[in-house]
């Protein structure tokens, strides 16, 4: 048996809208820690964390571990069938093949029941060890998501450097290049529009725009965006969700090996 | 066990059942520890002397009933429930701690849930490794001379079945629990030991239906290079080459196509022997049709595919690339489009026999015709190809031309065929046809062009870096309706797959420098 309840039903549909362009299927696992997804995009490159702990619930309820396979397009359409400030319920029986999305107006003046059924989806869950980055960048998420959708107009990777002075995206293409500065700023008056950067040692990875636009799909989920970078590792680009969790998206880094990797084909 | 120890594992025991709310049951403390199945059920007693509240106790009870005739019984009790139980029992019955937890559980399996998970930890892990669940070392009751590798079957395949078994989702997993546990509770010694084995059978069942997504794992360790011997799923097969990646893993292709396998239980059994050769080929395709981009740089290195060059004789040096992606004769009719190299390499009789020989026989003849300049009429053409089999001492001249002349190498019958032939390109059912064109470095590659789709069928061959194969497999589907169902079927399967998924490839192909998270992360 399976019931929680997340009085902000909005969270959950912009999780999945944050989500749904970059995987298709997956398991949300429920455990009575919390409720949890980790997929991969269909070409690996790409994976997404999501978390959602027991405590950002009003009411948390599982019994026993349960993974639920879900087409998340599927559940984007229910979902997008709840209003913006609906009370949403999700309950599921042990053993059901389907899943309830339960929709209550603020008002508990209307109450709507969706039931979807669930897929059976062989994924793997992808260990990823606890590490250092080199640099961890924090930054409005908005500024982030314009930074990706401005270059994207431009070529198809975008160079994230970070030094001390502050961190670079740049990208080339037909039409010409483009960097954009970011400089360290904590003197402003909205700590979230703050753009921290926190570096042991410089690093320089090339990524493609294609994927960090989506993942600012998740922009509406926070203000603010951290970026963690490594050498040799994949970038975490990491939007908290108040009070309950996070949602973590991680891109494989371009094999930088010669320079036409930054022209459009 | 040393003391310090001892408190150690009592303080853990302690913080799982009040903290992390777990049931800790004797089995799973003497997996988890590495103590035997008697000392974890020894520290389970200490525990419940020294601390005697916060938490619930279920005993094993295990005995004579007092009943007649006298049955050995074992039965799980809560610690209320205690007395009253031992009553059924003879006095001479032992009393054992089950396991601790917060609460008695509503659902009892809850009781092993955690013990589930654990054992199916050490089932996942790699075969080489002797873990206690394998070798059973913890059970009081021990055998030398049983040896527990499951069915005799090579380790890493069947831990590959518990993978994908155990993937299958917590419900298998629990209807599994459900057999197995009642079995534990009789044979309490031998409980990891019976649990294997109740899981292998099952699983072993499984692995037919399964053994598409089995094998993919199989495989998936497996170097990409040995592509002949692959039985991965095209899709498979081309994310991992569209993307250039050496990564030993599979590709969540692998995933996508396990979940279909399931969803579509009903052609596992084929397909697993279907697949391999279009996927093969489709890999192939892939290669020969990056290399007509790059321009024929290293036709040789080119697996599967035959690539002869045959001097014409006088004047004319062309060379020919042919596609073959048929290994097997039991494919001839799915891929037949092929038929004029499987004729080259194997035996031109088989092909005889083929019903879908005028497909084959055009391209050769549109081939000669366009790209060798033979004179136009039909009897010319035959004349033509009849003089390359006097005349040309190459194997390939041969063979084209007893691709051409499938039955019997009259000129009439020739002659039929080509009408045929001339007929065909001008139906407005032909979709796909093969065109030859001669590229840059005046060889000729013959590929397989949708003519519905595109106006300039060579020019979309050119810029396009689809596969040839994909091409040409379908139009095997296609081209010929009064094709055997075999080649449909297939056809349907693995090609319409393919031709899906290239769209994707392409972009795989212009990532070609995007790594691969697999790289970096493990599976768990």
């Amino acid at each position: 048996m399976l019931e929680l309840r997340l009085v902000q039903g909005s969270l959950l549909k912009k999780v999945l809208e944050a989500i749904k362009d970059l995987v298709n299927d997956a398991n949300f696992d429920c455990s009575a820690t919390g409720f949890s997804l980790q997929a991969m995009d269909s070409s690996h490159v790409a994976l997404v964390a999501l978390l959602l702990r027991s405590e950002g619930f009003e009411h948390y309820r599982c019994d026993r571990n349960l993974s639920m396979g879900m087409n998340l397009n599927n559940m984007s359409k229910m979902l997008k069938c709840a209003g913006n400030d609906d009370i949403i319920t999700i309950k599921a029986d042990d053993g059901s093949d389907t899943v309830t999305f339960m929709f209550e107006s603020p008002t508990q003046d209307k109450i709507a029941d969706f039931e979807m059924k669930l897929m059976d989806i062989d994924s793997e869950h992808l260990g990823i060890p606890e590490a250092e980055y080199h640099a961890i960048v924090r930054m409005p998420s908005s500024e982030f998501a314009r930074i990706c959708k401005d270059l994207s107009s431009i070529g198809d990777t975008v160079v994230i450097s970070v030094t001390k002075e502050g961190v670079k995206f740049s990208t080339r293409g037909d039409i010409g290049t483009a960097n954009i500065v970011c400089r360290q700023n904590t003197t402003v008056d909205k700590p979230e529009e703050a753009t921290v950067i926190d570096m042991n040692e410089p690093v320089s990875l090339t990524f493609a725009l294609r994927y960090m636009n989506s993942f600012t799909k998740a922009t509406p989920l926070s203000n603010t965006v951290t970026i963690s970078l490594s050498s040799e590792l994949p970038v975490v680009v990491e939007y908290k969700i108040a009070e309950m969790g996070y949602v973590r998206f991680y891109l494989a880094p371009k094999i930088e090996e010669d320079e036409d990797d930054a022209k459009p084909q | 066990m040393a003391q310090i120890e001892t408190l150690g594992i009592l303080q853990d025991i302690q913080s799982l059942v009040s903290d992390q709310l777990q049931v800790v049951s004797y089995k799973w403390l003497s997996r988890n520890y590495l103590v035997s199945s008697s000392t974890a059920m020894r520290l389970l007693k200490e525990f419940v002397e020294k601390h005697e509240n916060g938490f619930e106790v279920v005993y094993l009870l295990s005995g004579w009933l007092k009943s007649n005739p006298p049955i050995y019984h074992r039965k799980l009790v809560s610690g209320s429930k205690l007395p009253e139980a031992k009553q059924e029992f003879n006095e001479s019955c032992s009393v054992q701690v089950y396991s601790v937890q917060a609460c008695i559980p509503k659902d009892p399996a809850v009781l092993w849930n955690a013990e589930f998970l654990q054992a199916e930890e050490l089932f996942k892990q790699p075969s080489t490794v002797d873990n206690c669940l394998r070798d059973n070392r913890f059970c009081g009751i021990s055998n030398s001379f049983v040896k527990r590798n499951v069915e005799g079957t090579p380790l890493d395949i069947s831990s590959s079945h518990l993978k994908s078994e155990v993937n299958l989702g917590l419900k298998s997993n629990l209807a599994h629990q459900s057999i197995t546990v009642p079995q534990s509770l009789q044979n309490k010694g031998q409980q990891s030991s019976s649990k294997a084995d109740l899981l292998s059978p099952s699983v072993a069942k499984d692995v037919k239906s399964e053994s598409n997504g089995s094998e993919v794992h199989a495989q998936a360790s497996k170097p990409p290079g040995d592509k002949k011997n692959t039985s991965l799923p095209a899709e498979e097969k081309k994310v991992q080459n569209g993307k250039g990646s050496s990564s030993t893993g599979g590709s969540l292709a692998t995933f996508w196509s396990r979940a279909s396998a399931k969803s579509k239980p009903s052609c596992p059994a084929e397909n697993s022997n279907l697949i391999p050769n279009p996927a093969g080929a489709s890999s192939d395709a892939q290669i020969c049709a990056q290399e007509v981009v790059e321009g024929f740089s290293s036709d040789d290195d080119v697996h599967d595919i035959n690539v002869k060059r045959a001097s014409n004789g006088e004047g004319t040096r062309k060379r020919r690339v042919v596609f073959d992606f048929s290994d097997d004769d039991e494919y001839e009719d799915a891929v037949n489009l092929a038929s004029p190299e499987t004729v080259e390499g194997k035996s031109g009789r088989a092909l005889k026999e083929s019903i879908n020989i005028p497909v084959p026989e055009k391209s050769n003849s549109n081939f000669d015709k366009q790209v060798e300049d033979k004179p136009k009429t039909k009897e010319e053409i035959s004349i033509g190809s009849e003089q390359l089999l006097k005349e040309d001492s190459s194997v390939l001249r041969n063979d084209g031309a007893m691709a051409i002349f499938p039955t019997e190498k009259k000129n009439k019958q020739l002659n039929k065929e080509d009408k045929q032939i001339k007929a065909a390109p001008d139906s407005p059912k032909r979709k796909k046809i093969l065109k030859t064109r001669i590229d840059e470095r005046g060889r000729e590659v013959t590929e397989v062009v949708c003519e519905g789709q595109e106006t300039a069928p060579p020019k979309k061959a050119e810029c396009d870096t689809t596969k040839v194969d994909n091409n040409l497999v379908t139009s095997a589907a296609v081209n010929r309706p009064p094709a055997a169902k075999k080649a449909s079927a297939v056809g349907n399967t693995a090609p319409s797959n393919a031709t899906g998924k290239t769209g994707n490839k392409k972009a795989g192909n212009k990532d070609s420098k995007q790594g691969n998270l697999l790289s970096f992360f493990k599976r768990v």
